[in-house]
């Protein structure tokens, strides 16, 4: 039984790898190979080819019923997927809140027809996904939104602004968090809704952050509508909602890693590119001595791959409470801080480890690995206040977790 | 590897906690503190009954046949309770070495004795240089006819004054690599020549010992495993021994951390709970955080160790150095936060602040596990 088994998943394993070489872009994986450029249109055009030739294939749309467009697979199927697809470093989804939280948010709360009509596109790609939540004078309290939506017959009117908007550019739809009445108790004064952002009245632009790239954008309502039947879960109580896509949100920014056992693949040596630092401590010298000798690098990197491995045990620990029927919730805040904090970490010790050389930016001829590192480090910074920052999610440990007065 | 447990795990750890909380609250613990030996031959007794001695040793020598992982949930709740005695001592650091080198007759006399309780045993290995490591190594062993005679010193020698037998690592061969040449000798507390002194320690809860032995003659029939080939026989203990450290600090951090929430939610000062302040929650959930991670690489360190994982190692150096770098942060933490009375010597925070320091240095303190974990990814 267990060999006939093994055998099966073994062709299964042989099938992916086949179908990877056959459909990856032309010249992935080899030096020449140029991908586009972050944020581009060819980037978002390759994202959206690649999660199509996916989905057809059915390597991927897990987790979600057949009816809404999902593609049920044996676990050990979907692992060997994910190994496959680490392994060779396939290129990445189109920039969408699609998958990280939007699908999840509508499969919870959604009426029918909008998990009918949603999901299916988000899982094969076709269509992309921002959304409004954060405001200039909600960020942190989030639940001080100002944007508002009056009712006007079968339609809201949206009057307002929202920022930090990720995937501003190639959205097609969006979610928003509105106050749908002035007078209601906070919390209970909230909708959460879908709109278009080919909607009149609707507009967007980029906001540029301290790497010089726009990531993030904001967007303006103004008397922008939105039919009725766009809203998501119950009238007034969008709070609620939107706090099953926050959490959506951090367990993903969990560096993939709270995703589900089996996702968090590699081995201890490419996890979170430890083996790229080492690579990097061992062709870099300080002062004429290599820095893989020197015993305070030598420490910190060592520390920063026992995180590493770390985080993925903590992920199949959580993937275990989960099977036994505990909810994912509160305990992504622990993994989203782990992470952001790492990534933070990581950036300061290579750039530590550059020396002068840490100050060249892409551009520059002389800049170690295009720039890259420093790249990386500056986009760290950014970590530890998206998703929540990691005062809130302390906040979220000490309050929901271990029960002290808010 | 398995993150959840099993029905028969849950039952252990449940009846882990209740057997700990009836047999050894803080009263007896600081009793403990205050014996010479840190040995209670009536809890022994009751620890035998419930078949904890010989926990993982095989059924045909008295043990209960069970798992690595099972031991690390004992040795966890044995971490929170705070349990004093030569537990790890007679079952690990002396069960082990004779389970996987010693003779059958070694083995049928000795282990059976371990799981009923008659018998208890330690390890000698550490001299004047303070580390576990073969180069330390230097108490000389020489032949005379059948037996061998042992001269020299010992320190850190845990429970030696509780113990009826000693194993001690000793020189039998000088050999450019130091792992070569070191026998293990299984020597009588009773015999002549065998010199104890208690080590003033700032964990009083764990007894260490100074160890003089003037000329100590060992029958060879004694010996554990191969002459010369005994650093060999201690790697597969020590391996286990420092997950179970880890077990213990995991358990031990649970009992700071719930104690402290609860203290942060009941202590008022300026009319409100202290918990209610940031600050406050803040360290909580660092605390919180320390201990979730400390215990997914603890548990991945003993799933390595009971599916046998080439692995194991790396995944034990992690977790040590790990789960020490957490235990001393939650106990610095919880010290802080509860202010004054975290400070005194009548509150119990101490005994586990001063626990963190001292399973940090046993068995490799995190910068040498780190150092390591460099070496493996070389």
């Amino acid at each position: 039984m267990v060999s006939e088994e093994s055998e099966r998943l073994a062709a299964f394993r042989q099938e992916v790898r086949d179908w990877l070489r056959a459909n990856l872009p032309e010249g992935w994986g080899t030096p020449e190979y140029q991908p586009p450029e972050r944020l581009t249109e060819e980037a978002q055009a390759l994202g959206e080819e690649w999660t199509k030739k996916l989905y057809d294939a059915g390597y991927t749309g897990f987790g979600y019923p057949k009816e809404y467009g999902g593609i049920v697979r044996p676990r050990e199927e979907i692992a060997i997927i994910r190994e496959e697809m680490m392994r060779c470093g396939t290129p990445a989804g189109p920039m969408s809140q699609g998958l990280l939280m939007v699908a999840p948010t509508i499969l919870a709360h959604g009426q029918e027809w909008q998990k009918k009509r949603f999901i299916p596109k988000i899982l094969n790609g076709e269509e992309s996904w921002c959304q409004g939540f954060s405001e200039p004078d909600a960020g942190s309290d989030l639940a001080n939104v100002r944007t508002t939506a009056v009712r006007d017959g079968d339609e809201w009117v949206v009057n307002g602004q929202k920022v930090w908007t990720s995937n501003w550019k190639f959205a097609d739809y969006g979610l928003l968090v509105v106050k749908t009445d002035p007078d209601a108790p906070r919390h209970r004064n909230l909708s959460y809704f879908i709109f278009d952002c080919n909607a009149p009245g609707f507009t967007r632009r980029p906001l540029r952050q301290m790497t010089g790239e726009a990531e993030f954008g904001e967007m303006f309502f103004d008397n922008m509508r939105i039919p009725h039947e766009n809203l998501v879960g119950e009238f007034n109580r969008g709070w609620y909602v939107a706090l099953t896509s926050l959490a959506a949100e951090r367990s993903g920014g969990a560096g993939m890693a709270f995703v589900g056992a089996g996702t968090a693949v590699g081995t201890r040596r490419t996890l979170w590119g430890v083996e790229t630092i080492v690579e990097l401590a061992k062709n870099t010298r300080r002062r004429g001595k290599v820095v893989w000798d020197d015993p305070v690098f030598r420490q910190r990197i060592a520390q920063f791959a026992i995180e590493a491995e770390c985080l993925r045990y903590s992920a199949m620990r959580a993937a275990a409470r989960r099977r036994k029927g505990a909810e994912a919730g509160n305990d992504m805040s622990v993994g989203k801080n782990f992470s952001a904090e790492m990534r933070q970490r990581r950036g300061d010790m290579v750039l530590e480890m550059l020396g002068a050389y840490s100050q060249m930016v892409r551009g520059s001829t002389l800049a170690v690995d295009d720039g890259t590192w420093v790249y990386q480090m500056l986009r760290s910074r950014g970590a530890t206040i998206e998703m929540g920052t990691s005062e809130i999610n302390r906040n979220i440990i000490a309050e929901r977790i271990l029960g002290l007065p808010r | 590897m398995e993150f959840s447990l099993n029905e028969e795990q849950e039952m252990l750890k449940t009846m882990a906690r209740d057997f700990l909380e009836n047999e050894c609250p803080k009263t007896f613990v600081r009793q403990m503190m205050e014996d010479d030996t840190g040995h209670s031959p009536e809890l022994w007794k009751k620890m035998a009954e419930v078949g904890w001695l010989g926990l993982i040793l095989p059924e045909e020598y008295g043990g209960s046949g069970m798992n690595f992982r099972d031991l690390s949930i004992l040795c966890e709740e044995m971490g929170r309770a705070m349990m004093p005695g030569p537990y790890l001592s007679t079952l690990l650091l002396a069960g082990l070495p004779i389970l996987s080198a010693g003779t059958d007759e070694q083995k049928s006399e000795f282990l059976p004795r371990i799981a009923n309780g008659d018998a208890v045993f330690t390890l000698a290995v550490t001299e004047r240089d303070g580390d576990f490591w073969a180069e330390g190594v230097q108490m000389k062993a020489t032949r005379a006819g059948d037996d061998y005679i042992l001269d020299g010193t010992k320190y850190f020698v845990p429970d030696a004054r509780a113990a009826d037998y000693i194993i001690v690592a000793a020189r039998t061969r000088r050999s450019e690599n130091p792992e070569e040449g070191i026998t293990l000798f299984l020597v009588n507390t009773a015999e002549w020549g065998v010199y104890t002194a208690p080590l003033t320690t700032m964990d009083e809860t764990r007894k260490q010992y100074q160890m003089v032995l003037t000329r100590v003659a060992v029958p060879s029939r004694y010996i554990i495993g191969e002459v010369d080939k005994g650093w060999q026989v201690l790697q597969d203990m020590s391996l286990k021994m420092t997950a179970a450290l880890c077990a213990e600090m995991v358990g031990g951090g649970e009992w700071v951390l719930e104690t402290t929430v609860n203290y942060a939610k009941e202590r008022v000062q300026f009319g409100v709970p202290i918990g209610s302040f940031q600050v406050i929650k803040h360290k909580c959930a660092d605390m919180y955080s320390a201990l979730e991670y400390a215990r997914s690489m603890m548990e991945a360190a003993a799933e390595a160790i009971r599916e046998d994982n080439p692995e194991a190692p790396v995944l034990v150096s992690m977790a040590k150095s790990l789960c020490a770098d957490a235990y001393r942060l939650i106990t610095d933490h919880a010290v802080q936060v509860h202010g004054g009375i975290g400070f005194t010597w009548d509150h119990d925070l101490h005994l586990y602040f001063k626990r963190a320091r001292a399973d940090d240095t046993a068995f490799g303190d995190s910068i040498y596990h780190r150092e390591l974990i460099a070496q493996s990814l070389d």
